[in-house]
């Protein structure tokens, strides 16, 4: 029933992250050994490896697409406490057997621990990019001018006051944006580890809404299903066992 | 249904694992499993493993991409639609009953059609993998096909009186006739030296196949003595019910039957076939004997067979929703061999039992894929076999079959556009499922775009039709074709990225004097009007067109107004000004006074703006050296324009 096929990667120690693009016809992977990899999936249903380049100064945790509206654009974030968005530049040679470019466009060096996790938000909300870092906080960037990846400003900062792990975008485009943050804080005692942060466009503020008490080992990743029709949000959370939570909207 | 769900099992074996063990959701049904593990269980201080790391792409549920498997695929899919069509006509009044029938045979000509291909492709292939391939999924065909037969004659067909033993027997006649073998004794010198003769004799006659039977019997080398001659006039004179009789009433035939039963059980008593063994057991059939059905279970094969066998000999007039009485004592049978029921034999035995929803749920466990429970929760939804069955997770059961093998469509290069339909079926959740489906689309070629923008289209999916035109635009963007690009980010009525492209085009000709695109440019027509830039560039393009053509005084004109309307942006106005150069020195006159001092307000204002600009910080950069003599030559052409036109304008014009 299961048909399996081996993908070898050049990665010269552990993978933590493989990511595939908006269309499924691309992957993305990030190691210990600092460098990304970037596998095209090509006619013949084969994976070819078309960029591999050192990307961090530290084990690269986690690596994500933008979604293509914004061009070839994918996001990492690594112990080296540094997140960097790059963008794919195709060489005027074309495309063919040429070996793609990928250009760091910015860096974000604004936390003093590891990041441990990094999300594009859904398009319509524009070009915005959660972080997470083991010191806690949540940052969120905005690119103004999506012509422009150079140009990020960190638009906001959320103390969630426990170490963070992954982060999740809800992408129902009919509510408020909304993230869910896991944590890793091994001890029971810290409360819910597992925290749903919505967006007040009164205030311009991200508010706690929920803080999960049903969650208490650590959290390993979560993940919002897509919303298709829904009246109701449906979270995964990866712990020591797997929750899926519904989370009903007021009103 | 938990515990009855079937669990696949796959075993990875890679030391690198011991590390940990992760996995990414892939495309439609699809895993990459990888060893490592989530930074928050990885100790940075661990030992690094230095070895290469090996990604496996797990897959599964994918035997409907197969090339046979597809056909069958796209031709059920106009079968189903045909029916909704349909159904949906004569939803208004009307039985839909004969047309959910039509479909179910249709269905089940497909199945039988497409295992008859297999088989061929199996016997042709010496490839022992793909003959394994191509019976793997023949035996899934005629598993389906046994299944939907069943419940064709349970669920859908309601025959006269709910009898149903004709069907029965061409259910079972369909299953398990080995007409080779009956061939190849007919072949015989003298058939009834063939060891299957008798067999094949028994099975006929169990399947109620009496002509078939009395034509091998006349086969027989004794077939003129007494006792063949009797067993040959009781099979002839077996009464047989069939619905075309109308005439007859289940009762009349119930006599007729029972006469004709007690007359071969009576020849059995009399020791009519005491000779002869074959005979007698034939006889036994005949009168219904209950221990000469265990005898013949190899030849039954299955509880099933055995069970249409008795009920033709025992309950000929037995309604469907009776048969599952007698079902025990057949499996009883069997249950003393090395046979285990098995899945399938499950799947019937719930549906003889009428128990509908189990039969969806067993076989959407047994089967790897939705379509069998798909298309038949279809029939039986519309045949209102199903109660409005409310489940906890979505709207019907039909709708969640069909949303799940739509699903499973949508991840294949060529059967996506058949998911597409199956959700246009579901009308709660088939939009939004759509809706997500259609975005992340591959759009491998613009002939794909082109088909998703249609699709998108028809279905006033107007935010979806955008976002598609913009990736495309993005991906020519990037590539440096910035026609191409153009032209998506105009059909998505993108202002932002039209500025910008408008913009890359004008910055082209300043630095090298000459348009790309001119088939684009020049067929803007109103879409132009998008972005300020856009028009620019187009009226631009006009003006030089006007220049070539030699019509000077439109050109001028409107050079002139594109200065004047502040439509040209500012870092371009130098080069409109330079433009004007010819036309000033032009023979005749194509700026007025007014016009002139116009353009002299917009050069004083430009020398203006760049001294600003250099006071402001040194660095900017200030009219080049060819630019300044330019200027010169432009103040004299102003100048002596000036004068031409002041000393025109003040002659008397003699007519």
């Amino acid at each position: 029933m299961f048909v399996t096929r081996h993908i070898p990667t050049d990665h010269q120690d552990l993978i933590h992250d493989v990511s595939y693009d908006f269309h499924g016809r691309r992957m993305a992977t990030c190691s210990t050994d600092q460098t990304v990899q970037i596998w095209d999936l090509q006619d013949n249903g084969e994976w070819k490896c078309t960029a591999s380049w050192k990307s961090h100064s530290g084990s690269v945790w986690r690596v994500t697409w933008a979604h293509p509206e914004f061009g070839q654009v994918i996001a990492t974030c690594s112990f080296d406490r540094t997140v960097s968005v790059w963008e794919e530049c195709v060489g005027d040679t074309g495309r063919d057997g040429v070996q793609s470019n990928w250009i760091r466009k910015t860096s974000h060096v604004d936390s003093r621990t590891s990041i441990m996790d990094v999300k594009f938000a859904p398009k319509h909300l524009g070009l915005l990019l959660a972080t997470c870092s083991a010191d806690g906080i949540v940052r969120i960037y905005e690119a103004p001018d999506v012509m422009n990846l150079s140009q990020w400003s960190l638009q906001h900062e959320i103390m969630c006051k426990i170490s963070c792990s992954c982060i999740s975008w809800n992408a129902s485009r009919m509510h408020a944006p909304m993230i869910a943050v896991g944590s890793d804080d091994p001890s029971p005692s810290a409360g819910g580890k597992c925290q749903i942060y919505e967006f007040n466009s009164a205030n311009r503020k991200w508010n706690k809404v929920e803080s999960l008490s049903v969650v208490t080992d650590p959290v390993h990743d979560v993940a919002f299903a897509p919303n298709l029709g829904r009246s109701h949000h449906l979270l995964a959370i990866a712990s020591k066992d797997l929750k899926i939570i519904s989370l009903t909207p007021y009103g | 249904m938990a515990e009855r769900e079937k669990v696949y099992c796959q075993t990875i074996y890679d030391p690198a694992c011991t590390a940990g063990l992760q996995s990414t959701w892939g495309f439609g049904n699809q895993l990459f499993v990888f060893p490592g593990r989530k930074p928050t269980l990885y100790p940075e201080n661990q030992l690094h493993c230095r070895r290469l790391q090996e990604i496996r792409e797990v897959r599964w549920d994918i035997d409907l991409y197969h090339p046979v498997m597809r056909k069958l695929v796209n031709e059920s899919h106009n079968i189903f639609v045909m029916l909704q069509k349909h159904a949906a006509e004569k939803a208004v009044g009307g039985s839909i009953h004969p047309l959910i029938l039509k479909s179910s045979r249709q269905y089940i000509a497909v199945l039988i059609a497409y295992s008859d291909e297999l088989k061929k492709l199996a016997d042709a292939t010496i490839d022992e993998d793909k003959k394994e391939n191509y019976l793997d999924l023949l035996r899934l065909l005629k598993m389906s096909e046994l299944i939907w037969s069943l419940c064709e004659i349970l669920f859908l067909d309601s025959p006269a009186g709910g009898l149903v033993i004709t069907q029965l027997l061409d259910w079972i006649r369909i299953h398990f006739t080995d007409e080779e073998t009956i061939l190849q004794i007919l072949q015989e010198d003298r058939p009834d030296s063939h060891q299957f003769y008798w067999d094949s004799v028994y099975r006929l006659v169990l399947q109620g196949q009496i002509d078939h039977a009395r034509r091998l019997l006349s086969k027989h080398t004794a077939a003129y003595s007494d006792n063949f001659q009797s067993i040959d006039d009781l099979l002839k004179r077996m009464p047989i019910f069939s619905q075309m009789s109308r005439g007859h009433s289940v009762a009349e035939f119930d006599m007729k039957w029972r006469h004709w039963q007690d007359d071969a059980q009576r020849r059995l008593e009399e020791q009519e076939f005491a000779s002869n063994k074959q005979l007698r057991t034939i006889c036994r059939i005949l009168a219904g004997e209950e221990a000469v059905f265990t005898e013949l279970q190899d030849i039954c094969g299955t509880w099933y067979h055995m069970l249409v066998s008795k009920m033709l000999y025992q309950h000929p007039t037995v309604k469907a929703i009776d048969l599952q009485y007698y079902v025990q004592s057949c499996l009883d049978v069997y249950r003393n061999s090395q046979q285990r029921l098995g899945e399938l034999d499950n799947i019937l035995l719930v549906a003889l039992e009428f128990d509908i929803h189990q039969v969806i749920k067993e076989s959407s466990s047994m089967f790897s894929n939705w379509w069998f429970v798909a298309h038949l929760t279809d029939l039986l939804q519309h045949c209102g076999q199903l109660e409005a069955h409310k489940l906890q997770y979505g709207s019907n059961l039909r709708e969640f079959l069909l949303l799940d093998y739509a699903s499973s469509l949508m991840s294949n290069k060529s059967l996506w556009v058949v998911g597409v339909s199956y959700l246009d079926h579901c009308p709660e959740f088939g939009r939004h499922y759509l809706e997500n489906f259609i975005e992340n689309m591959p759009i491998e070629t613009e002939r794909k775009a082109q088909k998703l923008l249609n699709i998108c289209k028809e279905r006033n999916m107007t935010e979806q039709a955008r976002s598609i035109c913009k990736v495309v635009g993005m991906r020519h963007l990037n590539n440096k074709r910035l026609g191409a690009a153009l032209t998506w980010f105009l059909r998505s009525k993108d202002v932002a990225f039209a500025t910008v492209i408008a913009e890359k085009f004008l910055l082209e000709y300043s630095e090298s004097g000459s348009f790309t695109n001119l088939d684009l440019i020049d067929n803007l027509g109103p879409s132009m009007l998008l972005s300020n830039r856009l028009t620019f560039l187009g009226k631009y393009r006009e003006f030089h067109k006007l220049y070539e053509d030699g019509d000077f005084f439109a050109a001028g004109s409107l050079l002139l107004s594109l200065l004047d309307s502040r439509l040209a942006p500012k870092e371009f106005w130098l080069t409109l000004l330079k433009d004007a150069i010819p036309l000033l020195e032009a023979r005749e006159l194509i700026f007025s006074s007014s016009d002139t001092y116009q353009l002299m307000h917009c050069l004083e204002e430009l020398t203006k703006e760049f001294d600003v600009m250099k006071q402001k910080d040194g660095k900017r950069r200030s009219f080049s050296e060819h630019e300044k003599e330019k200027l010169d030559l432009l103040k004299l052409g102003l100048t002596r324009n000036l004068s031409r036109a002041i000393v025109t304008e003040g002659s008397i014009k003699l007519s």
